[in-house]
């Protein structure tokens, strides 16, 4: 079983890095950091970067976790490789354009592609957002299934992680201290559905949310909160068809271990204030759509 | 505070005073409807209000431990009064005489009016505004506690906003002739305290007299934003909100009711425990000043 550190970043793809930068910097209040024809990199917190877009051939669309040590991708692509999983090394360019000592790549059963990395870097230097968006950090990353059983038992068997709560048939998956870092969501295809970042605290999360209803940001859900975390959560759309959302609050990851609970599919399981919601998979998942049989 | 030509009527209320009224919490609203099936409605399946009693053309409605704190009456729904409660018998007729001294006519409620209102007695007379104000002394309270007809998490009846035509002197009106205190001010709109709680008193400067809004507290933030669903869903008018005002920390979200008046759910607000330390604070009459959260008001009375 290999031992994941840290969410460390999601990669997505662009194929208007100029648009998709600034709607990094300028709605989400992100830190720029790298820039060149096909790579804009954005900083949150401590971590060099947590969010980054690409676009050219080099450009794939990634969730990047920390493990500890080389041989920890070792034994990650020996577990994947039983079950019969796609996966590698990084080469010495893919390490050197992601900023990691060392790295491992496989694709999920749905065709999501994680990352495992070695020696991700810090930044020495404190965080400095673009605009005063109150935020904390990289928080998790909410991830489309196309068969939730399966792609679990990679984070459960291989991955270490382990399921705080499910909403409907979707996974809440934790590793560390909080509540969860991965979440699964079946859906009718793959890809990350989306990242969210922390914010300071409510008055945060509520300023954004006018502040983006002033930019005319389209937002699809929220302000809620979320019944199984009970986080405060804002989403709303990002430049392409990755979704973007504030979160602040919320309850730890019990110190104890303790049973996953059940929580309602779709909206009613996601916001216990009863917002609006506009995001497909939720939706479908309250009428027992996404092909999975309801067994709750 | 400048005083216009215009509003420089003589203030008899600047003269001494030789009695303080001391106000000790507010008691209820009572408002006139040309629809009283449709408020009860209202105030009931909307607002989470509980019928406490009705009479031939009334409808009491509870919102906390008190037997009412709102009651709706077949009439003109310009026909609006505020009741704040006094401590003692005697303060009822200090109040009467100390008003009548100033020149506002004073009526004492007859024992028919007391009943109905679940008070031993009181007294009406109008602020210098023209708002309708009651005394009472003794209002009923409840053996059972307030269960709303929806959970809006209703912990009670809790402010109100006043109507004032010249805000200078109906400051002075409830802070020298009653014992209010200004706790903050946003543009000229002095928020008046009478007890440790921030505000139980806002008088908002416009062109009429009148209850400019009625606040309940309600036990949460987010109660507050289910609310702010529940009633988008439905269609009710969401004139402001949800916000967080800078003045009293309370999150807050005001929407429209019958006749068009604001009805206000907050939580959250400031109390003030120091009363020697405390310093009232001025805040800019624009949007800023009344949410710190960038929520822009649709209240007349809000807005310049």
């Amino acid at each position: 079983m290999v031992e994941l550190q840290q969410l460390r970043y999601a990669r997505l793809i662009t194929d208007d890095l100029r648009s998709a930068a600034d709607f990094a910097q300028r709605v989400i209040g992100l830190e720029p950091i790298d820039r060149n024809q096909e790579l804009a990199t954005f900083r949150s917190d401590y971590r060099d970067y947590t969010l980054a877009f690409a676009s050219g051939e080099r450009a794939v669309q990634s969730v990047g976790l920390e493990v500890r040590y080389p041989q920890d991708l070792d034994a990650a692509i020996e577990g994947l490789r039983g079950l019969g999983l796609s996966s590698g090394r990084g080469s010495a360019e893919d390490c050197a354009f992601r900023k990691v000592k060392d790295m491992a790549w496989f694709m999920d059963f749905s065709g999501n592609r994680i990352e495992l990395v070695v020696r991700p870097l810090n930044s020495g230097w404190r965080y400095f957002p673009s605009r005063d968006a109150g935020i904390r950090g990289l928080a998790d990353v909410m991830l489309r299934t196309v068969d939730l059983e399966k792609d679990l038992s990679i984070w459960t068997e291989i991955l270490g992680a382990r399921v705080s709560d499910w909403a409907g048939e979707a996974a809440y998956l934790r590793f560390d201290e909080a509540h969860h870092r991965i979440a699964l969501f079946p859906a009718a295809r793959p890809g990350i559905l989306a990242v969210e970042y922390a914010v300071e605290d409510v008055n945060l999360l509520m300023r954004n949310s006018y502040l983006l209803r002033d930019l005319q940001v389209p937002v699809v859900h929220g302000p809620g909160r979320r019944p199984a975390s009970e986080q405060l959560f804002l989403t709303f759309a990002g430049p392409g068809d990755v979704l973007f959302s504030f979160v602040a609050e919320g309850v730890a990851a019990d110190t104890e271990p303790r049973r996953p609970r059940q929580f309602p599919a779709g909206p009613a399981g996601l916001c216990n204030w009863g917002s609006e919601c506009k995001i497909g998979e939720f939706n479908d998942a309250a009428h027992g759509r996404n092909g999975q049989a309801m067994s709750v | 505070m400048p005083r216009t030509a215009e509003t420089a009527k003589p203030c008899r209320c600047e003269r001494k005073v030789a009695h303080v009224i001391k106000l000790q919490d507010v008691s209820y609203v009572r408002l006139g409807t040309a629809d009283l099936d449709g408020a009860t409605k209202f105030a009931t399946d909307y607002l989470g209000l509980e019928i406490s009693h009705r009479s031939k053309d009334s409808v009491y409605l509870k919102s906390d431990q008190r037997e009412h704190t709102l009651c709706y009456f077949h009439g003109s729904a310009a026909d609006q009064t505020a009741a704040f409660e006094v401590a003692e018998r005697a303060e009822l007729d200090m109040a009467a005489s100390e008003l009548d001294r100033l020149g506002h006519r004073v009526r004492f409620g007859s024992e028919k009016e007391s009943e109905l209102r679940r008070v031993r007695s009181f007294i009406a007379f109008q602020d210098p505004t023209g708002n309708n104000i009651e005394l009472v002394w003794r209002p009923a309270y409840s053996s059972q506690r307030y269960h709303g007809e929806r959970d809006a998490g209703i912990t009670g009846f809790s402010h109100i906003g006043l109507c004032t035509t010249d805000a200078a002197r109906d400051e002075i009106f409830w802070t020298k002739v009653c014992n209010a205190r200004v706790s903050d001010r946003i543009g000229d709109a002095a928020l008046l305290r009478i007890d440790e709680v921030h505000h139980t008193i806002a008088l908002f400067p416009t062109d009429r007299a009148g209850i400019q809004h009625i606040n309940h507290q309600v036990a949460s933030g987010d109660d507050v934003m289910r609310s702010f669903n529940f009633l988008s869903e439905r269609q009710v008018p969401m004139v402001f909100g949800p916000g967080r005002h800078p003045t009293s920390s309370a999150r807050f979200l005001y929407f429209e009711g019958p006749d068009g008046m604001v009805f206000e759910y907050s939580s959250g607000v400031r109390e003030i425990a120091d009363e020697l330390l405390y310093r009232e604070r001025q805040l800019p009459f624009d949007a800023k000043g009344f949410c710190e959260w960038g929520a822009k008001p649709q209240i007349k009375e809000f807005r310049n």
